[in-house]
């Protein structure tokens, strides 16, 4: 259970929980009858990766897959994989003693390089001084569902008497209008919402659901719009 | 190429060519890159806990095994329910006519969590679903990609840009009520978990 710090038309505001709703279990996959486990395990060595090959072969390459098996290292081929630390390497192949530079690089949708920073990081912004707040823009449910692909729903929930009463209050409202009510993060209340540390900032809808003393309060998460790629 | 979504309403079918939409095709995408100190791309990598090993792209798979370590094929591999029983393939639903539901109401499409998106070029469209769907209309059939132990639920829907098959599973949300307050402990490592909005 998390917080978000919300806040109504009428600019009051509260922090309350949230949580996700959970989604039926896939089926597992298996044999009948039979206990198996999933692993990780080694396939090939840096000796038997392809570029490595390559470079030792040359054009004889298809040929000496043909006559042996240069790829696998017997000895190591199989053995499982379990905890590791995560390493980079240089661009000479050398392990990294210093924590590398990161930058951002912005690809544009047809592949080509946009731009380029320093990678900075995106703080959460759901439980800040500053509230998510109704942004002012509401728009019709069915408009909604077809102009935007609802990646995932969180139930926003009261923690006690006083936090019911004015969230039963909002899902009543949006109810009684049939809209979702767009929210906004910051100062302004006009930012997307990041639930976690350089989490994907996603645009909240909330909608509201009245059954006489029981409400449903989703805040619906979406970062994709319905239009045709050009 | 992938087959056509058809679906049928009143006896009569209407079939649409597929193209999955995601974000980078709308908006581009940002990738976060390391760079060593003279500014060369740098290769993420793994060493394994005992130092002997370092593991780089490629080098790795993964799969089912035995109690005594054989590995098991996929093909050998089925759907179990929670009881351990085998569960029926079901087949793609590509190529196959499936019956419209609705219109559904709004409520039964934002309670559906959408996993894929697709944009749907009409090849063959009934006028009279087509008018339906540009006024709003929603339309609910059995979707699965591919054959596997599990249907999805996609829905029809349209707009000034084009037809769009939203897929996914049905997520009804639970009601709350004034008995019922959520839990007052927010700092359990499990519940932030659960709420990994990367993993999307």
């Amino acid at each position: 259970m998390r917080k978000i710090h919300l806040m109504n038309e009428a600019q009051r505001d509260a922090s309350i929980a949230m949580e996700s709703i959970p989604e039926a279990p896939s089926p597992k996959m298996g044999v009948p009858g039979k206990t198996i486990a999933f692993h990780r395990y080694l396939a090939a060595t840096e000796a038997g990766l392809h570029a490595t090959l390559l470079a030792t072969h040359g054009d004889d390459l298809a040929q000496a897959l043909v006559d042996g098996d240069p790829e696998i290292d017997l000895e190591q081929v199989g053995r499982l994989i379990g905890d590791t630390t995560p390493v980079y390497l240089s661009a000479d192949g050398g392990v990294l003693h210093v924590s590398p530079q990161l930058v951002d690089v912005l690809i544009g949708p047809d592949g080509t390089e946009r731009d380029r920073k320093p990678a900075g990081d995106t703080p959460a912004n759901i439980n800040e001084l500053d509230p998510v707040r109704v942004a002012g823009k509401k728009i019709a449910k069915s408009e909604a569902i077809a102009r935007f692909a609802f990646r995932r729903t969180v139930a926003i929930r009261h923690v006690d008497g006083l936090t019911y009463d004015f969230l039963h209050a909002m899902a009543k409202q949006l109810a009684d209008e049939g809209v979702l009510a767009m929210l906004g993060a910051g100062a302004k209340g006009r930012e997307p919402l990041v639930f976690q540390e350089n989490g994907t900032p996603y645009r909240g809808f909330l909608e509201g659901r009245v059954d006489g003393p029981r409400y449903q309060l989703l805040l619906h998460l979406s970062n994709l719009e319905l239009r045709v790629p050009t | 190429m992938a087959k056509s979504i058809v679906v049928t309403i009143g006896g009569i079918e209407s079939s649409f060519a597929l193209e999955k939409l995601d974000r980078a095709k709308l908006y581009g995408r940002r990738e976060r890159r390391p760079l060593d100190p003279e500014g060369r791309r740098c290769e993420r990598a793994e060493l394994t806990r005992d130092g002997a090993l370092l593991v780089r792209s490629g080098m790795t798979a993964q799969g089912y095994f035995d109690g005594d370590g054989a590995w098991i094929p996929n093909r050998d591999l089925v759907g179990l329910d929670r009881d351990g029983t085998p569960l029926p393939q079901v087949p793609s639903t590509l190529g196959v006519a499936q019956p419209l539901e609705g219109p559904i109401p709004p409520e039964d499409v934002l309670d559906l969590a959408v996993r894929t998106v697709y944009v749907l070029a009409p090849e063959q469209i009934d006028p009279a679903l087509a008018a339906q769907l540009q006024a709003g209309a929603a339309f609910r059939f059995a979707f699965n990609y591919r054959a596997d132990y599990q249907a999805e639920t996609a829905v029809l829907v349209a707009n000034d840009a084009g037809v769009f098959a939203l897929v996914g599973r049905p997520t009804p949300p639970p009601w709350a009520s004034i008995d019922l307050p959520a839990p007052a402990s927010f700092d359990t490592t499990e519940d932030q978990d659960e709420l990994d909005f990367e993993m999307f």
